[in-house]
């Protein structure tokens, strides 16, 4: 066993593995009810058009069919609620409704539903419903959606801008940029990503008519938040009504944090049938009807000093948000994104401008890093483009912008009052050149490029915003939230010794249940396997605002740990008295309780728990039991950062891009499982990656998704890469007690840039200055062979 | 998504001309098809209702039919609106007749342009590209049986 001062930090398997691996987890698709019903959606082949008329007699006879409901049979039902609107300004809000009344915005957008005995069933009688459309034209693209003659897809946001926000000083930057030396403009495609968890989403809703309560099971990753906006926003009923469970969730990546039609939709027929139903996206529903993310148009300008020193960034975006705003839609591109403009650099002067708007596609929400990844690729693209265009080394000009350590906390100003808690972005930059052996690599791509062989170095230096929660902060008066974003614990010292845990936060692939076991054991001073880590239940977990934003571990977590402590404190004080002792002249170290400078006459923590179950002598006044429930609000989000560098070769024949290395230094705070960082930074990686050189959802002109499956929507392979060479540097964060930053983004948020600036890097001979994403080999065989990008 | 093709039929012009304007050979003739039911009031236009089994798009589809610039007989235009499998198919081919008179063989080409909505559009054009080719192949595969024997 690990010593107890040691489990914190120690590379233990994950505790949730053995039931994954051996499939005897349950996922939604495994539970079975009595009398389960399957729901099958019919959803809108056209992008934008009027629902004229829906026939559905034919299917309500169809054998096994119980029933048949159109948006008409729930326009009571209010449509789903946008809970983060983009702060300070207005947003012209249009959400989707359990199934749509007269209007569609979007291929996919569900227009009725078959309830019937079997899934099978349900989907044959789907094709039995005759829907009369009045098709609209449509637009796709979020700049041409904007422009004069245009199609109007909401009444309510004309030139179908959804919102248009801005951060920073517009006049400063444009003085700035008109003393600057050198300027550099560039215009960025930030491409459409279709997240594609192993598990689709899916949602079982049960209502007992007798006391009109819900159980409702979804893929969720945030049920408390599922449960408070289904009742309080959408059906108008108390929250204590319903009961929200996740059970074990494959995957999320963002893209099941948020409210769809479809689970409030099984929550309404589970009422008006009484009977549980069903409902299991296909992978094709998938694709067309859960969110998407990034699809960033953006145009960029660059000023900096002869020296390299950036001295002003002025960033116009449009974010395609579909063709409904989808939960937390407006705050991505806003508050996640803009305000994160400055990267790692100290740049005197941004302004930020973004339009969000709608377009005839698929909603488009938070996706692993959400805003961060968007911005990390436009600064660390923005700083190549200023190397290349001074002749400066993409090292050297790193360097130079840092933010240097003395400077923290830094405020960007762009950042609304926050301040970037702590760095050393030289040491991490640092440490990775070192691994990498900079400057043989340049020797040895002089060497290739005479031999007509195109390596290239690609760098990304960033810093992403994590531990997302200020509530005062991002909350409504600030950056929109319409919330807190606290977290909460309970810790429960059983009579035994045993520790029960319920977390408010919900972990999908995280390690939840391994992570906060160390820090128990750690601070308890018990072994890993005397603790249990409840979460994903409304019922016996305290409210949470879920997983996303990597904020489990530098919020959800600190609540477990501040628990602790007053566990601590008041095993202290029992101890103290068991020991017949003063309180003040007893510690807690190792599990025990003892007199200071006497280990020998000790309490050990279950000794102690059981006096507490038992309860027959305590001090007076104490209550019975070691129990105590924590909700931390931070005073700061939490600020990652590090230096990922990729070594690409180009096939000059065929275009083709090989990953030759990757190295990724990352400075996550304090960690409490270096394995479970490890793999979330591979995880990264690789959806960073795939971003730069192989996804992309495309859509035709008619709003048509043509990457509608695996077959035409390229999510990578593992044996697309090579081995990872990870490494960290370790700057806790004064922000929270246990100094964790947060780990589930990084590898997204820097990996994307790398790998571009390395394809360019290795382009460089043949006058490449930017190339678009996804970087495929047609694309490059066009650049080589003369025929531009 | 545009589609373009062509058959040689062992046949004169006048003969190949008459059977593509036969509407109850071209019904047996389309895969899945039982009859082409003429609508009435409107010239040279039918309903139709196919059972297609093919991959990704197999299953029934209900749709309309109908004739135009027909200059006979070198070409006609075909134009198309069905929907099943939760999409909706809209077509037009302008078909051309050449004939070789060296070889008694009649060349029948099409260049048409389709537009499909919903879930067919999302399983991918070479999808939806290889199956039309299957099934244009099947259908004059199938006509050309029907050609009167000399």
């Amino acid at each position: 066993m690990v010593a107890a001062e040691e489990i914190i930090g120690s590379r233990i398997k994950r505790r949730e593995d053995p039931r994954l691996i051996t499939g005897e987890a349950k996922y939604l698709e495994d539970i079975q009810l009595p009398g389960l019903l399957h729901a099958a959606i019919l959803r809108s082949p056209h992008a934008h058009a009027k629902i004229k008329k829906i026939d559905i007699s034919k299917a309500a006879k169809h054998p096994g069919v119980i029933a048949v409901y159109t948006g008409k049979d729930f326009a009571d039902v209010n449509p789903m609620p946008c809970a983060w609107q983009a702060g300070k300004v207005k947003n012209n809000v249009n959400t989707p409704r359990v199934l749509e009344i007269d209007r569609v915005t979007f291929t996919g957008a569900g227009v009725a539903v078959v309830i019937a005995e079997d899934r099978y069933t349900a989907q044959d009688a789907l094709e039995l419903i005759h829907v009369d459309y009045e098709v609209l034209p449509a637009v796709v693209d979020a700049e041409k959606a904007t422009k004069a003659g245009a199609p109007q897809l909401h009444e309510n946001a004309p030139s179908n801008i959804a919102l248009e926000w801005t951060c920073g000083t517009q006049e400063s930057t444009d003085r700035a940029l008109k003393e600057a030396d050198v300027v550099v403009k560039q215009r960025m495609l930030n491409q459409r990503l279709i997240p594609t968890p192993m598990e689709t989403r899916g949602c079982i809703a049960q209502y007992q008519a007798a006391t009109e309560e819900w159980t409702v099971w979804m893929t969720s990753q945030a049920p408390h938040v599922m449960r408070l906006l289904m009742t309080a926003f959408v059906f108008g009923v108390p929250e204590t009504k319903m009961r929200v469970i996740s059970p074990q969730v494959g995957g999320g990546f963002g893209a099941k944090i948020f409210l769809y039609p479809e689970y409030c939709l099984m929550v309404a027929l589970s009422r008006k049938i009484g009977r549980p139903v069903k409902w299991m996206e296909t992978r094709s529903e998938n694709y067309i009807a859960t969110t998407h993310g990034r699809d960033h148009i953006t145009e960029i300008e660059v000023g900096a000093k002869k020296d390299g020193t950036i001295t002003a960034l002025k960033v116009n975006t449009y974010a395609n948000l579909g063709g409904v705003l989808s939960t937390i839609a407006p705050g991505i591109p806003t508050t996640l994104y803009g305000r994160m403009l400055s990267g790692t650099y100290r740049i005197p002067n941004i302004f930020c401008h973004v339009y969000g708007v709608y377009t005839n596609t698929g909603m488009v929400d938070a996706y692993r890093g959400a805003g961060r990844p968007e911005a990390t690729y436009v600064i660390e693209r923005a700083v190549d483009l200023v190397a290349h265009e001074l002749g400066l080394d993409p090292v050297a000009i790193r360097r130079k912008n840092f933010i240097p350590p003395d400077a923290f906390p830094y405020d960007p100003v762009i950042l609304n009052g926050l301040k970037y808690d702590s760095g050393e972005y030289a040491k991490a930059l640092d440490l990775a050149l070192k691994m990498l052996g900079y400057e043989s690599f340049r020797k040895e791509q002089a060497e290739a490029r005479k031999q007509g062989r195109y390596l290239g170095v690609g760098f990304s230096s960033y810093v992403e915003i994590c531990g997302v929660a200020p509530s005062a902060w991002i909350g409504l008066p600030g950056e929109g939230w319409g919330a807190g974003l606290w977290e909460s614990a309970n810790v429960r010292v059983h009579l035994t010794g045993k520790v029960v845990v319920t977390t408010g936060s919900q972990s999908h692939g995280q390690g939840h249940e391994t992570s906060v076991a160390q820090v128990v054991a750690g601070e308890l001073g018990i072994a890993v396997d005397d603790v249990i880590v409840q979460h994903s239940d409304t019922l016996g977990t305290p409210f949470g605002y879920g997983t996303y934003g990597s904020r489990s571990t530098a919020v959800g977590t600190v609540a477990v740990y501040n628990s602790l402590q007053k566990i601590k404190e008041k095993a202290k004080l029992l101890g103290a008295h068991m020991l017949e002792a003063a309180p003040e002249d007893v510690v807690f170290e190792d599990g025990k309780v003892f007199v200071k400078g006497s280990p020998d006459q000790s309490k050990t923590i279950q000794e102690i728990a059981g006096a507490a179950a038992l309860a027959y002598s305590l001090p007076p006044g104490m209550e019975p039991f070691l129990d105590n429930t924590s909700y931390y609000d931070p005073p700061n989000c939490t600020f990652p950062f590090g230096t990922h560098i990729c070594v690409v070769e180009v096939d000059k024949e065929s275009g083709e891009v090989k990953i030759k290395r990757y190295i990724a230094i990352d400075d996550v705070g304090k960690v409490i499982n270096p394995m479970i960082v490890e793999g979330q930074v591979h995880g990264g990686i690789v959806q960073g990656v795939a971003q730069a050189l192989w996804e992309g959802a495309v859509y035709d002109d008619n709003g048509q998704l043509l990457t509608g499956s695996l077959m035409d929507y390229a999510i990578p392979k593992a044996d697309f890469f090579p081995t990872f060479e990870t490494d960290r540097t370790e700057t806790p964060t004064p922000v929270n007690p246990l100094g964790v930053k947060g780990a589930g983004e990084t590898g997204t948020i820097a990996s994307t840039p790398a790998v571009v600036n390395a394809i360019v890097d290795a382009l460089s001979p043949f006058g490449v200055k930017h190339i678009d994403m996804p970087v495929t080999p047609p694309k490059i065989w066009r650049i080589l062979q003369g025929h531009g990008g | 998504m545009e589609l373009t093709g062509s058959h040689t039929f062992e046949a004169d012009q006048q003969t190949v001309w008459t059977l593509l304007m036969d509407p109850e050979a071209i019904a047996k003739a389309i895969p899945g098809v039982k009859e082409l039911i003429p609508i009435e009031g409107e010239e040279m236009t039918w309903r139709a209702a196919a059972k297609v089994g093919f991959a990704a798009l197999s299953g029934h589809y209900a749709g309309i039919i109908k004739m135009s610039e027909v200059e006979a007989p070198n070409q006609y235009r075909l134009t198309v609106n069905g929907e099943g499998q939760q999409s909706v198919i809209s077509g037009t081919a302008l078909i051309k007749l050449t004939y070789h008179p060296e070889k008694n063989e009649t060349l029948v080409s099409w260049d048409a342009e389709a537009n499909i909505s919903g879930k067919l559009a999302s399983l991918g054009q070479r999808l939806i590209g290889a199956g039309a080719n299957v099934m244009s192949k099947q259908f004059f595969h199938e006509l050309a049986k029907q050609l009167p024997t000399q």
